[in-house]
């Protein structure tokens, strides 16, 4: 997990400066690591999306005639698993499921974080100390804890893990979010803007959110990145989506199973992508990061 | 799951070699079955692994030590004590853990290699049936209660009595068995009591597979109705009786007070609990005040739960159990555990394995009624793959009522031929010429509604997808691929099938016999068989899973051809009824016939004695002890 402490809150009374795009764009491609990352990501998803158009398995019937094959094995560049089917295949397949809901649970952890975070800092008083007393409790409650709890009732499905996974992630874009809206709210175009009766949604929904972008952008790619991991994490504990889907935390967790049996290919492969896509996302987020902190560098 | 009290599951072997039961009276040859058992040679995929050395983890002195930490199967924790079990708590290892406790009154067991009245773990010391057949004398050991008292015919009586009145929340009734087939019962003395049956009955039937539910309670101690309740003789009244159930069942649904509860510290067997977690890990002592012929050789046994057969393999690996077992994703490694000081050995079973219906479901239900539905889903199953691909050559594929091994006299030749061969043309077949049309989406869909030949069925509606859930027990890469196995091959011929998977104690609680209006109504198939779904007392005989109303007849199955056929098993001496019964079920299909897998491959440490494995599923910690 990465929490976003070096994210950048403008204090000032003047609107935030907001580095022109070249000289982002470059503070960006100049951390190298952030670029390498956005190309393994790149690379990713083309493996996990347009693969499948290209390297066609059956990824739905077993076939247990198939089953266990080494790699190399009668056209399994990657060899086959325990119920025959292509594992080359599955991590394609299984990379869709990974990275549809980390995607999708990052984005809408970010959402309702900020949504919430604004409303609260914006408004401030009682309703700030209710609405982040929520907040605080929220994060009381480990998110793995509630994504068992869930998968335990509920069939696991895509849609379900994207809500959950959306549901107890909000947490710490919320308190990003909020700092940065009490600050906000307390600069002169704000203040004019109600002065002159502009309303509050207004406030939030022109001023407040659109200069919290910087923060929301690079707290996503942790949020996309840790959403991914708790994907792989509730899976390996063998309560994930449900077979034929896959993903990628439940590969690894198969292969574990024939650990001691030799067959790396059930879990080298799976746990690379998982480091891989989880490290690219942190990559770019810290590229980001420097993308929108404009304080202390060149303007 | 089978026995008595102990109905839930367990398994089978390749190779089981037969030994002729021992008959328990004497005289009569028994063309019972000839479980044997120890001889079983599983056919352990050794293929490759490490043939390792090991590190030694495993092989740590066990000179001295008075303790034995025993691996209970994945996912599966104890949650009952008390010694009838209502049918959603009759798991093997209850019953096993039960019988630690409290002595049966008959012990069958087949450990020694041979399915025999075991004496040395029984409490009575001999069985005398009268010239006319119909009677029956039992006459019991001088035993005591670990609270000093004697150990009598009343004790006995006392538990007929609660099954008596309580008999439909006894997970071991079936309608016109034990209780319902004893006209009369009377004490002779404290030792001795007759029991008269209401007609004449097949005598080792009666002896294997009725009299082994005998069970003596300390009625001096639970024949109350409450906590502070005056002990008395409630039982001897039907309410009173039923308020001592309710009592006794209640006290029993707190797990967590096992350890505490007064109650269940009288106890007549070589162990009392020591402690019974609410994660399922069990600690058993040895009862220092046990007076009877099979005292515990080791002070104390941890059963020790776990969520998963992986997470047993390496609790194994690191050497923390003594006995635990190999699942068969990782039989390769044998050698490497060898090397570690463990002796690895096959636990034969006597059980078969299926998926029942729910026939009264209210969705799938009217489908499962239609024989040409359940033939399509059963010709559907690849049997030979599964048991030699998924489950590595442990599991044997089942084709009836009747434990396909070791080959016996029971086998129809209908069962041995396997009536429904994988072919999912044939199932395809059977759907399209009974009025369903496969889908876009490769489902089938009933176009044809109506009784007619050529369509659906009585209350299948135009328009039902044939889309159905199973309720599969969690914790074991063979049962999850084996579930996904079905699936797919299910797919192949228009079936459409959802997996739930839930530990096994969710898995026994929600399949239970049910009305369509219930609630509880709403599983369709189920799965509780990583060990073998149900495992068989000598007479593989089918009265209390297949009987229309038993109560393990969880999917509500009802035929009255089989249930005469079912009669005619315990009844009279037709060689063919046999035959008669295995050939029915067979054909008829009142549940899904899937592989049997062995008990499980057992890893023991070398120098752990009395480990002999019985094919009927209860361990017996008291014979456990370490070499000197």
């Amino acid at each position: 997990m990465t929490t976003m402490t070096q994210v950048a809150v403008p204090t000032g009374a003047e609107p935030p400066v907001r580095p022109r795009r070249g000289q982002a764009w470059r503070r960006f491609t100049g951390n190298r690591l952030a670029v390498a990352g956005l190309v393994v990501v790149a690379l990713l998803f083309l493996f996990s999306f347009v693969g499948p158009l290209v390297y066609q398995t059956d990824q739905v019937h077993t076939d247990l005639a198939s089953a266990n094959l080494r790699p190399g094995t009668d056209g399994h560049p990657l060899g086959t698993d325990d119920v025959g089917y292509d594992v080359l295949g599955r991590l394609m397949v299984g990379g869709q499921t990974s990275l549809i809901i980390g995607m999708a649970a990052g984005v809408l952890a970010t959402v309702i974080g900020t949504a919430w975070g604004a409303v609260a800092g914006y408004v401030g008083g009682r309703m700030d100390a209710v609405m982040m007393r929520v907040v605080d409790a929220g994060i009381a409650i480990p998110a793995l804890f509630l994504l068992l709890v869930a998968s335990a009732i509920y069939t696991p499905s895509v849609p379900m893990m994207i809500v959950v996974l959306g549901l107890v992630s909000w947490l710490v874009p919320a308190r990003l979010v909020r700092a940065e809206a009490m600050s906000l709210k307390t600069r002169d175009y704000v203040l004019t803007l109600r002065a002159i009766g502009g309303s509050h949604r207004r406030a939030i929904v022109r001023h407040i959110v659109p200069n919290t972008v910087g923060t929301m952008m690079v707290n996503a790619t942790f949020q996309v990145a840790d959403a991914i991991l708790l994907v792989a994490y509730v899976s390996f504990l063998g309560m994930g989506v449900q077979q034929p889907a896959t993903d990628w935390g439940a590969m690894l967790s198969k292969g574990v199973t024939y650990a001691y049996s030799g067959a790396w290919w059930l879990i080298v492969p799976a746990g690379l992508l998982i480091v891989l896509v989880v490290a690219s996302f942190n990559f770019i987020g810290d590229g980001l990061r420097d993308m929108f902190e404009v304080r202390g560098k060149n303007r | 799951m089978a026995d008595i009290d102990r109905p839930a599951r367990l398994s089978l072997t390749s190779e089981v070699k037969g030994v002729p039961m021992q008959h328990p009276l004497g005289g009569r040859g028994p063309r019972l079955l000839a479980v044997g058992v120890l001889s079983t040679s599983l056919a352990l995929a050794a293929c490759g692994g490490d043939d390792g050395a090991g590190d030694g983890t495993g092989s740590a002195d066990t000179q001295g030590r008075d303790s034995i930490t025993y691996a209970l199967p994945p996912n599966a924790t104890p949650n009952w004590i008390l010694p009838m079990a209502l049918p959603e708590y009759m798991a093997t290892h209850n019953a096993a853990i039960r019988r630690a406790l409290w002595t049966p009154v008959i012990n069958v067991h087949g450990a020694s290699g041979e399915v025999a009245w075991d004496h040395t773990g029984s409490l009575a010391t001999d069985v005398e049936f009268s010239t006319d057949g119909r009677m029956v004398t039992i006459s019991l050991d001088d035993l005591s209660w670990s609270d000093g008292e004697p150990v009598t015919s009343r004790d006995v009586e006392f538990w007929y009595n609660l099954v008596d009145a309580n008999k439909e929340q006894w997970g071991g009734y079936a309608a016109g068995r034990i209780p319902d087939n004893i006209e009369s019962w009377e004490t002779i003395d404290d030792t001795t009591f007759e029991i008269t049956f209401d007609d004449v009955y097949n005598q080792d039937w009666l002896l294997y597979n009725q009299l082994v539910n005998l069970a003596a309670l300390p009625t001096h101690a639970w024949n109350k109705t409450s906590d502070d309740g005056e002990i008395d003789d409630h039982d001897r009244t039907p309410d009173g009786a039923e308020e001592v159930w309710d009592y006794l069942v209640g006290q029993a649904e707190q797990t967590d007070s096992y350890a505490s509860n007064p109650l269940w510290s009288v106890v007549n067997g070589p162990f009392t609990v020591d402690g019974w977690t609410s994660t399922g890990q069990v600690t058993l002592k040895a009862n220092e005040n046990y007076d009877g012929n099979d005292p515990a050789g080791i002070q104390t046994v941890v059963l020790q739960p776990f969520t998963s057969a992986d997470a047993q393999l390496n609790a194994l690996r690191a050497g923390e159990l003594d006995y635990g077992y190999l699942p068969a994703s990782a039989l390769d490694q044998q050698a490497e555990f060898e090397g570690r000081g463990y002796v690895v050995e096959p636990w034969a079973g006597w059980s078969i394995t299926y998926l029942p219906f729910n026939f009264n479901n209210p969705d799938m239900g009217p489908v499962f009624q239609q024989l040409y539905a359940r033939q399509a889903i059963q010709h559907a199953v690849d049997q030979d793959s599964i048991a030699n691909v998924i489950w590595h050559g442990t599991a044997l594929p089942t084709y009836g009522p009747v434990p396909q091994n070791p080959p016996s006299d029971f086998l129809s030749e209908t069962q041995k031929s396997n009536p429904y061969e994988f072919d999912v043309d044939t199932s395809i077949e059977l759907l399209t010429s009974n009025g369903w049309v496969i889908g876009d989406d490769g489902f089938a869909v009933c176009e044809n509604a109506g009784t007619g030949d050529g369509q659906c069925g009585d209350g299948i509606d135009a328009g039902t997808t044939f889309e159905m859930t199973v309720l599969a027990q969690s914790g074991s890469t063979e049962t999850d691929n084996m579930m996904s196995e079905l699936k797919s091959s299910l797919a192949k011929a228009g079936i459409d099938l959802n997996i739930a998977s839930e530990p096994l104690n969710q898995v026994l609680g929600q399949s239970v016999p049910c009305e369509p209006d219930e609630d509880a109504c709403s599983w369709q198939l189920s799965f509780f068989g990583t060990q073998g779904s149900w495992y068989f007392n000598a007479y593989p005989t089918g009265e209390r899973l297949f009987g229309t109303g038993a109560t393990a007849n969880f999917g509500n199955y009802s035929n009255p051809e089989v249930d005469e056929y079912i009669d005619g098993t315990l009844t009279g001496n037709d060689p063919d009824a046999m035959h008669n019964y295995s050939e029915a079920l067979a054909l008829d299909l009142p549940v899904v016939w899937l592989p049997s897998p062995a008990y499980q491959v057992s890893a023991f440490r070398d120098g752990l004695e009395g480990t002999g494995q019985d094919p009927l599923a209860v361990f017996l910690p008291q014979r456990w002890s370490w070499a000197d």
